[in-house]
């Protein structure tokens, strides 16, 4: 059996993002591993180590991506395949050249983030799916192999669960709850220095062209509640939570 | 230039040379910042949600924290592959000591296992001691304490009063005394001790569960009160004759040795201590609102985040600096006979090791004490993590060798060198009574790097004359080699950070050296002062008090100015404004 997991590097979340003429500067941040697909790498690590067989990383970005590859392979994929291309490619585009190297290696499945966290985008699952022709199970929470052809899954959906039977290969999405990633131990960090990572250079023009970004900012109201009477307070708040915030 | 040579690769070797390259956290490898990233994911998954518990008096926490740290490779460090270690550049064990700060006493616990704990079986271990104890250490199965203080010695290790006394029949050395302030005594299961044997000093490996080997209760600490800290009685402990570590009245050689390892990891573990400091403390400054503004937009709170990041900025320069001349020196190693040889390396670079000691102990004791005060009243309460952080801080300058002792190590180590002509220092110093006396007015091309000169030909100078006055009697004139010492320290700092500061092309960073370089001249200038009328007389006196005065000249600075850009760099950092490599 051979698992994928397609993965990306993203902003950490807790930097703070600047803006330099019209565009995000990623100078002064640090990138990871997206947290959804170190999920889905975790996943595909359980999956090898419980069935056997091989486990892959997929990446498709700039150079820079190198690292969140290292990360991956460090916690314990066998080798990486590296598809470099710089700038902004938006998720179909991104999903065609993905598909083509990924039906190459024709694995059983394929794991990937439920959310990309630099672009907040859903799509790249769904979307590489759509390109292989394979059923997609979006937000997986669980996933049991049933012989080579068949997986059980649970995943969730706007407000419940549901539990399915797919036929491999599939295309699976993470979701909070699938699973608590371990993170590199200093073997496995010296061990990923000799793995595998074969760079593939890619040339594909992006359908969607960002023109401009802005920050959402959002500044306090600051407001004060005098508390020298504080059941008075307490009643000024919830009054003001009700009507002004409207959050109660 | 002060001397023709290079010497970059000796130890105090930058005191006569003006070096241009040096090692700094944005040389770190990949492999170097995965560990980091490691370190810093334990931290958070592992040690901080039993941190409460642990410095509620909780110790055997510590216990399966160790277990998890050796899951993780983090006790093999230092240790060969054979051993199940990974046998990394020593960068990497600092590395592991900054990220490892935040844990308070928890990083002693590492500290003590990874350091003092295993350092000597690695050294000097026979290879049945390693192969009984070796890989258990590694992987957290057993844990180690190391015991050399006593209650009647500490600073004066020599003079332990701990005696161990051939059995009759030649197979056991029978112990007798009391250790003292023994870290990881409470739950370690192998403790090495060192007692008198009449060849002198010897190392004994001493198991648990030995009979006559019997703990006291916990001591009640000000910090670092997640480490276990006991005294050991010792009451006629039979040690089987196998279990002596080393040559019989060669231990003085293993716990000097072993210290000097672990003086520059205190020195990174302080430096990431007063970088959590910082954090928190930008952070509050930025929250707490004072006559309707956050306390941050006053200048004596921006006074205050500017110095404590100039001078973390120097420590960490001066620490990384010294381990990339430490790796360089070992890298070199045939690792046939390692051991003696990466001690030797080490032992080539201990002036770096007491210089990052005292200088990371002491910008940690400053900046925990600044945040405090940041934070007001709040500071002064044990709901915010400030608190903690200025307890744990004071260990720092008594333990590792007193700051004192490191102090007068400084200049003596370096004296002893030059007695040996292992570092030309009295070559140089007769070349500076020279030209002293022959000033050029000439205006620098590189006036920092000039200034740096000038730091150091004062260091010389007070060294030199303070020898030709007191020849072998210098030991007694402790006052001066601290003034030497403290001129040392802020040199090799200085220049760290302006060399790694013209790395990173200005900036703030060249700001914060700056900052650094013009203090370390007044201070390097008052210094001297206050000890040349004890080393000189008259007209001699006047001369030098001049050429010190000279020799530590700058145009005033708007320091105001300087440190407002510099506390608003931290401020939109958040903390340190760490370089991007
Ligand atoms: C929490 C904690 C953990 C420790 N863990 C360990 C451990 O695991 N193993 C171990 O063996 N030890 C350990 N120690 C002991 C520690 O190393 C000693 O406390 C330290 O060496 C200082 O010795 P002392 O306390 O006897 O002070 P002293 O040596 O009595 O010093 C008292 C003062 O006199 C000064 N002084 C001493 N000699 C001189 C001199 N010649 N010239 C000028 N000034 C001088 C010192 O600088 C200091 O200011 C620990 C101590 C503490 C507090
Ligand atoms: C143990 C203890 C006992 C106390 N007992 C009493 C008591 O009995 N009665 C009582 O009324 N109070 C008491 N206090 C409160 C104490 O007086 C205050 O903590 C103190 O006035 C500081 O105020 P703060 O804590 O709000 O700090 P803040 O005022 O928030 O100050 C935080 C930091 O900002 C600095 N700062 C504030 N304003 C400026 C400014 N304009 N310019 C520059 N820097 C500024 C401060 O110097 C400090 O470094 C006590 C506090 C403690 C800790």
């Amino acid at each position: 059996m051979k698992f994928v997991a397609v993965i990306r590097q993203v902003p950490d979340g807790e930097s703070r993002l600047k803006i330099e003429g019209g565009k995000v500067d990623l100078g002064g941040v640090t990138m990871i591993l997206d947290q959804m697909d170190e999920w889905a790498v975790e996943e595909v690590i359980r999956l090898q180590e419980k069935h056997g067989g091989e486990s892959v990383v997929v990446a498709l970005g700039p150079e820079r991506f190198e690292e969140a590859i290292r990360t991956a392979l460090a916690m314990g994929i066998d080798r990486a395949i590296h598809l470099v291309a710089e700038g902004y490619l938006d998720p179909i585009t991104q999903a065609e050249a993905l598909a083509k190297v990924i039906r190459a290696e024709a694995p059983t499945l394929v794991f990937t983030g439920g959310q990309q966290a630099d672009w907040d985008s859903q799509a790249l699952g769904p979307a590489l799916a759509e390109a292989l022709a394979w059923p997609v199970v979006s937000w997986t929470t669980q996933i049991e192999l049933e012989g080579e052809t068949h997986a059980k899954a649970k995943h969730d959906l706007d407000e419940g669960a549901e539990v399915v039977r797919v036929a491999l290969p599939a295309v699976f999405t993470s979701q909070q709850g699938l699973n608590e990633p371990r993170y590199p131990t200093l073997p496995g960090i010296m061990k990923a220095k000799r793995k595998e990572l074969k760079k593939v250079p890619v040339s594909a023009s992006s359908k969607v062209e960002i023109l401009e970004q802005t920050i959402q900012e959002k500044s306090r109201l600051n407001k004060m509640i005098d508390g020298k009477d504080p059941v008075a307070a307490a009643h000024e708040l919830v009054r003001l939570l009700h009507e002004e915030a409207k959050v109660i | 230039m002060i001397a023709d040579k290079k010497l970059s690769s000796k130890g105090g070797g930058w005191l006569l040379e003006r070096p241009e390259q040096i090692f700094t956290p944005e040389d770190f490898d990949d492999t170097t910042r995965m560990i980091q990233e490691t370190v810093r994911q334990f931290v958070e998954k592992e040690y901080r949600p039993v941190a409460e518990a642990l410095e509620h008096g909780e110790l055997e926490h510590n216990i399966p924290l160790l277990r998890k740290a050796g899951e993780l490779g983090l006790l093999g460090v230092e240790v060969g592959e054979e051993y199940g270690g990974l046998d990394l550049p020593k960068t990497v064990s600092t590395v592991i000591a900054e990220a490892l700060a935040g844990t308070g006493g928890f990083s002693v616990t590492y500290g003590v296992q990874t350091s003092i704990g295993l350092l000597p079986l690695v050294y000097w271990g026979t290879k049945e001691q390693k192969d009984k104890y070796l890989a258990k250490l590694v992987s957290g199965e057993l844990i180690a304490a190391y015991c050399l203080t006593e209650p009647q010695s500490g600073s004066d290790a020599m003079g332990a009063k701990t005696r161990a006394e051939l059995s009759a029949d030649g197979k056991y050395y029978i112990l007798n005394g009391t250790k003292m302030w023994i870290s990881n005594a409470g739950f370690a299961h192998l403790f090495t001790v060192f007692a008198k044997t009449p060849e002198g000093l010897t190392a004994f490996l001493i198991e648990r569960d030995t009979p006559g080997l019997r703990l006291g209760g916990e001591e009640k600490k000000m910090g670092i009160k997640a480490s276990s800290t006991r005294q050991v009685f010792l009451e006629d402990v039979k040690v089987p004759v196998e279990n002596v570590l080393g040559e019989l009245g060669k231990g003085h050689k293993i716990a000097f040795n072993v210290l000097n390892v672990g003086r520059y990891k205190l020195g990174a573990g302080a430096i990431g201590g007063a970088k959590g400091a910082l954090a928190l403390s930008a952070k509050y400054a930025q929250e707490r609102v004072a006559f309707g503004k956050p306390i941050a937009q006053f200048g004596l709170i921006q006074q205050k985040l500017a110095e404590m990041a100039t001078r973390i900025f120097a420590g960490e320069s001066a620490v990384y600096r010294t381990m990339g001349m430490i790796d360089q020196a070992l890298s070199s190693l045939d690792k046939a006979n390692a051991a003696e040889a990466v001690l030797a390396g080490i032992e080539e670079y201990a002036v770096e090791a007491s210089i990052i000691k005292v200088l990371g102990s002491e910008v940690l004791d400053y900046v925990v004490d600044e945040g405090v005060q940041i934070h007001g009243g709040y500071g002064y309460s044990a709901e915010y993590e400030i608190e903690r952080a200025y307890r744990d801080s004071r260990i720092n300058r008594i333990f590792e060798g007193t700051n004192e002792i490191n102090r007068l190590l400084i200049p003596g180590m370096l004296l002893r060198r030059a007695m040996k002509g292992e570092l030309p220092l009295f070559d140089a110093a007769m070349k500076l009574q020279k030209e002293l006396l022959e000033p050029s007015f000439e205006e620098p091309e590189d006036k920092e790097m000039a200034q740096l000169e000038g730091l150091k030909k004062l260091a010389l100078a007070v060294l030199g004359l303070a020898a030709l006055k007191y020849g072998k009697q210098i030991e007694e004139e402790q006052e001066v080699l601290a003034v030497a010492a403290d001129i040392l320290i802020d040199v090799f700092a200085a220049e760290s950070a302006l060399l790694r500061a013209r790395r990173l092309g200005g900036g703030v960073y060249a700001e914060m050296a700056a900052l650094y370089l013009y203090q370390a001249l007044d201070r390097a200038q008052a210094a001297a002062l206050s000890i040349l009328p004890r080393l000189a007389e008259g007209d001699d006196m006047r001369l030098m008090a001049s050429a010190a005065r000279r020799l530590t000249k700058h145009d005033p600075t708007d320091l105001v100015a300087l440190r407002r850009r510099i506390a608003q760099k931290v401020l939109e950092a958040g903390g340190y404004p760490q370089p991007k490599a």
